[in-house]
């Protein structure tokens, strides 16, 4: 198995390590840099609990190879709040009961940054419609949606 | 009592470590020299183990541990029936059933080593449905014993006799499948052997001490040997109750290669390892009066378990006789078969058995009131039991807002029948169902009991030991709320202590919607008795009499005079640093006054829940595609200690229920999943759900914490009914074999055409 050296910014933090080809950027995130927060939930995409921030684009990455991700910017969820001071989504999150299990928060929680990075005033299908590719089984989804429609007001009034 | 969140809408304890991203769940947890741990499985659903070459495997650089069914215990393992290996010895029974396992310094070598065994295996003749297996002359699936794992048959009142009184008797098969669990979090363990040379074990369950028991059993060792800790469980629905094979995978590794193993499930694992619900088939045959009151009932059900019965014995028993006990009936008669099939193992699954009898009988009720021209509503209402009552089967009504609930649920979604607005070919129609379920359960042994040790710190603030197991749900946030309520401290001032069965006291864990009503009231007895100590203690440092005492806002203050006070904090400290002290700690146990059930009466549950649900849908008469476009659930939970989490297990269970009755569907062909992700196995988005709404209704039963009652289970049982009932009303198709699929729709529509063609011609 070859092994590359890749140079990746994660949550703000340089890293140059060597990498297997084959690794997976969520296995990189969980197992070398000791990020779980990052969770694997299919190996196939479909679930979202690996959504990342790839240069501000969600990806998940259960699906990306670890050398893609050379010389770019990840966002994971450790990196969303800044020091002890909660991101509104995280807040909001945690207020509305947009979680339970909790397994999925972190994916979603990505998904739904990216989506107010594009849309800050989003409708309810429109919020739907982005949170499409994470699965959750706990919540039957209404208290995620109002979770980040009250992260959206919360993040406007500011 | 201004710090109090009882009732109140609370964010769960463990809410600010999971939106951090830094809760640990198993597979989250690493120690130093651990290895990573997959496992073989069968490719055939029943075929004799010729040979197991592992010596390839065994010699990848990297490998540490290449275990077969010869290096298991003796000992079989299961529920009901213990009959199982660890890994298969001999014979596989399921596609998908554990045959090697293999522990490496990381999951790619682990991996690339499974490619390097060979195992021979004899295919032999396999049978993949309970026709097949209860017919005459079949083979047996287990040795010695036939393939009936278990029978269940009562006959109460006259049955015969309320049949022929009845103006209306009306028999149906209905038929459902099984449904995955689908938690976001697949089964994960993490094992190894400590200092002293115990089995350590971290893992995702609903219950620390059945696993360990089971653990114990099937390593043959004894449970003090073992400390089990319940990671953080990212759901579990009833599949993380007992039946996987993960941590007993695991924990064999670990006592093998004497280093740390972690095995985490991946999804396509998950799906072959775990169990999905049990697929019943069931006639029901119901005898009405003119005016729609069940006058006799006869039910027959047929379910398959798959190659081992784990949990299903108990699973078909619900089905048999628990939707009984919300009506109010004389005349009933059961004859149930569970069959062993060399399909993947059925378990459990939040509603535990309800769900399929639910279907079949609020399906059967709305065909029944149609037919007699009654309003549904009205029948449910006329025969609901009610407050007081004791059911055929012995059940003590202690509560119940059923009534409550049909009337909440049915005002929030308007009877809309007819064309849809588009005004195309889809057709609207209105649903609903209803349910009961139970709080606690004394059958799964003499107990059904609850403990809470209460630990106080140094600084006034309290820890709270409990193994009963929070899987998302809100336990941990539950327990909170009651000690920090009966203390008079902030919610900030308690934690809860994962269960971990070397500290926790023993529980017996998430399952028969008990936490609430267990754990609760052991809480509540737990703060009862640290309250008395404090105040106790307290009487001696202020020389006040204890009845002029009283605990508020965190401290022992004089009623009269109120500089006459000491804080929890300062009383903590004191009471060790003084002659003869000690840390403050006080225990509380509850059991429920139940009683084990006899020839299958008895009161088995302290409280019972109830709920009801109405929908609309959509459906395309082009497409066949129904979709719930409204969604409407009542839960009687007693009490609501925290509405905000009420109302997420309310959604979240219409959501599954939802899922199960129109897409869910694991597809087996010969014995073979052929779904085994969640692209082909499809759970409800975002995107294709309405927005859920829930109501409570609080009937504050008489045994519950300050009248609470198991919340969640109740509230999954009437959607698929409610779902059915409502393509019905939209179509006039009636579906009895679940899912209901598009084709299935649009056959139904196609024969009815047909009929009325030929009719005409």
């Amino acid at each position: 198995m070859s092994k590359h050296t890749i140079s990746i910014t994660v949550n703000r933090q340089r890293h140059q390590m060597e990498v297997p080809a084959r690794r997976l950027l969520a296995d990189l995130l969980r197992e070398d840099l000791h990020l779980t927060g990052t969770k694997r939930g299919c190996e196939t995409g479909t679930c979202g609990a690996c959504s990342v921030l790839l240069n501000g684009e969600l990806v998940k990455s259960c699906l990306s190879l670890a050398v893609q991700a050379d010389g770019c910017a990840i966002s994971t969820v450790e990196g969303l709040a800044n020091g002890d001071h909660l991101h509104p989504l995280q807040e909001c999150f945690m207020q509305c009961g947009g979680l339970q299990c909790g397994y999925c928060t972190p994916g979603f929680l990505m998904a739904a940054a990216a989506l107010l990075a594009q849309n800050p005033n989003p409708t309810e299908a429109e919020i739907r419609k982005a949170l499409n590719g994470n699965l959750c089984r706990c919540t039957g989804y209404t208290q995620i949606v109002e979770s980040v429609m009250r992260a959206a007001q919360r993040m406007n009034a500011n | 009592m201004e710090h109090s969140t009882l009732g109140k809408d609370t964010p769960q304890v463990n809410a600010r470590a999971k939106v951090l991203g830094r809760a640990q769940y198993a597979g989250d947890i690493k120690l130093p020299g651990m290895l990573h741990a997959k496992v073989l499985r069968s490719p055939y659903p029943h075929a004799k183990i010729v040979r197991i070459d592992t010596s390839a495997a065994a010699a990848l650089p990297g490998v540490m541990s290449v275990l077969t069914g010869d290096d298991c215990p003796k000992s079989l393992w299961g529920g009901h029936h213990k009959e199982r290996s660890i890994l298969a010895r001999d014979v596989v029974r399921f596609a998908g059933e554990e045959v090697v396992a293999i522990a490496a310094v990381s999951e790619e070598i682990a991996r690339d080593a499974l490619d390097l065994i060979r195992v021979e295996y004899d295919e032999l003749p396999a049978l993949f449905s309970p026709q097949e297996s209860l017919t005459a002359g079949a083979s047996n699936i287990h040795t010695g014993r036939n393939n009936i794992a278990h029978a269940i048959a009562f006959d109460k009142g006259d049955v015969d006799a309320g049949f022929s009184q009845s103006h209306l008797v009306f028999e149906q098969t209905y038929s459902t499948h099984p449904q995955y669990p689908g938690y976001l979090e697949p089964m994960a363990t993490l094992a190894h052997i400590d200092v002293d040379g115990r089995l350590e074990v971290w893992a995702s369950t609903q219950s620390a001490f059945l696993a360990r028991a089971r653990l114990a059993s099937a390593l043959e060792l004894p449970v003090s040997q073992i400390r089990f800790h319940q990671a953080t469980t990212g759901g579990g629905f009833g599949g993380k109750i007992i039946e996987d094979a993960n941590s007993l995978v695991a924990g064999l590794l670990a006592l093998k290669s004497r280093k740390p193993v972690r095995l985490v499930n991946t999804r396509l694992e998950d799906f072959q390892a775990a169990c999905s619900s049990l697929p019943e088939q069931i006639t029901l045959k119901i005898g009405m009066s003119r005016d729609g009151i069940i006058l006799a009932k006869e039910v027959r059900i047929v379910a398959d378990c798959g190659a081992y019965s784990g949990l299903c014995s108990e699973i078909m028993h619900v089905s048999a006789m628990r939707s009984d006990n919300m009506h109010r009936l004389s005349n009933i008669r059961c004859h149930a078969t569970l069959a062993y099939t060399h399909n993947p193992p059925h378990g459990a699954f939040r509603g535990f058995g309800g769900s399929q009898m639910l279907f079949a009988l609020n399906s059967h009720l709305d065909t029944m009131a149609t037919k007699l021209g009654l309003d549904v509503v009205d029948v449910h209402l006329k025969n609901a039991i009610e407050r007081g009552e004791v059911s055929a089967h012995g059940w003590v009504i202690g509560s119940t807002g059923l009534k409550e609930c049909i009337a909440q649920c049915v005002e929030s979604v308007p009877r809309a029948r007819g064309e849809s607005e588009a005004g195309d070919k889809k057709r609207r129609g209105w649903g609903m169902a209803t349910a009961m379920h139970v709080s606690g359960n004394r059958t799964i042994g003499n107990w059904d009991g609850s403990t809470v040790v209460l630990k106080f710190h140094e600084d006034g603030r309290v820890l709270i030991h409990s193994g009963e197991a929070d899987m998302g749900q809100g336990a941990a946030t539950m327990l909170s709320q009651i000690v920090a309520h009966e203390l008079t401290i902030p919610l900030v001032n308690v934690h809860v202590v994962a269960p971990d069965t070397d500290i926790s006291p023993f529980c017996l864990g998430a399952l028969a919607s008990r936490v609430t009503i267990a754990g609760g009231n052991a809480a509540i007895v737990a703060a009862s008795a640290a309250r008395e100590k404090l105040l106790r203690f307290g009487a001696e440092l202020l020389k006040v009499p204890l009845e002029q005492l009283e605990l508020a806002n965190g401290m022992v203050r004089s009623k009269t005079d109120p500089t006459l006070s000491k804080t929890i904090g300062e009383l903590a400290k004191l009471h060790i640093w003084r002659e003869g002290g000690e840390g403050i700690q006080a225990q509380g146990s509850w059991d429920a006054k139940t009683t084990m059930h006899n020839n299958l009466k008895g009161n088995v549950a302290s409280a019972y829940s109830f709920a009801a649900q109405a929908v609309e849908v959509e459906v395309d008469t082009e497409t066949g595609q129904v979709v719930v476009t409204k969604s409407f659930v009542s839960d009687d939970c007693g009490k609501a200690l925290n509405p905000m989490a009420v109302h997420g297990q309310s959604n979240g269970a219409a959501a599954q229920a939802i899922g199960w009755t129109l897409y869910e569907n694991l597809l087996i062909e010969s014995g073979r999943l052929t779904n085994m992700d969640f692209a082909d196995y499809t759970m409800p988005t975002a995107d294709a759900l309405p927005r859920l709404a829930s109501g409570i209704v609080e009937s504050n039963d008489p045994n519950g914490p300050y009248g609470a009652k198991g919340a969640s289970e109740t509230a999954i049982l009437p959607g698929a009914p409610a779902i059915a009932n409502a393509v019905f009303n939209a179509i006039g198709i009636r579906i009895t074999e679940l899912p209901i699929t598009p084709e299935k729709v649009l056959a139904a529509l196609r024969a009815r055409a047909d009929q009325m063609e030929s009719a005409r011609g």
